[in-house]
């Protein structure tokens, strides 16, 4: 189980570095990029916990998260532009 | 510690280098088009890589069927939620470092001293 710690660590350090962009990033489009990999770092997270603490749901929260996640960088893809195509 | 295991905690660990070369590019690269670009790639590779070890550290039937849904509509959906992302960037007119902007029109460009951007409803030509 040793390197599913390591890519948990791997993965926690990406998100650090994404949510330093969202908090630092000089415009807007660069805070709603860094949702993007900040949501695919958090869905990796997920699907790892899952199997190193043994739960069962887990593959069902990765199915939804990846759906949710599409949704939601359309939706901030259309905020960012307040609603104009 | 059987090969299956071994193969999930590699892909695994694959998988997460993918995602962190993403946020390293989304520390490093200097504008929006270019960190979109680093995300949109390593978003569906990252992802597939790192559920396939963890569905392998531990695999059920039921689990691969989940799995191979997860993998098919990541593979599909990231590269269009990132191509959403930028094209909305660039619609908001976000600053681009680049040589030059292909998708550049006439307002883009800095007109000659005397000449408004864009002209006035009513204006001389």
């Amino acid at each position: 189980m040793i390197g599913l710690d390591i890519a948990l660590g791997l993965l926690m350090l990406a998100g650090l570095a994404s949510t330093y962009r969202m908090i630092a990033g000089p415009t807007e489009a660069d805070r709603v990029i860094a949702a993007d990999l900040l949501l695919f770092a958090i869905v990796g997270i997920v699907a790892l916990a899952g199997v190193r603490m043994a739960s069962t749901a887990t593959f069902d929260i990765v199915l939804v998260a990846s759906l949710v996640g599409f949704l939601g960088a359309l939706s901030l893809a259309r905020a960012l532009t307040r609603g104009a195509r | 510690m059987n090969a299956w295991d071994v193969t999930g905690q590699v892909l695994a660990v694959l998988g997460s280098l993918v995602v962190l070369t993403a946020a390293l590019g989304v520390i490093r690269f200097p504008d929006a088009y270019t960190r979109i670009s680093a995300v949109g790639t390593a978003g569906g590779a990252g992802i597939v890589l790192v559920v396939l070890g963890a569905l392998l550290t531990d695999p059920s039937a039921f689990d691969a069927v989940k799995v191979l849904a997860v993998i098919v509509l990541q593979l599909a959906t990231s590269a269009v939620g990132s191509m959403a992302i930028a094209r909305a960037a660039r619609l908001t007119r976000t600053p681009m470092v680049a040589i030059y902007d292909q998708l550049a029109t006439t307002d883009d460009v800095d007109q000659p001293e005397g000449r408004p951007r864009t002209p006035e409803r009513g204006s001389a030509p």
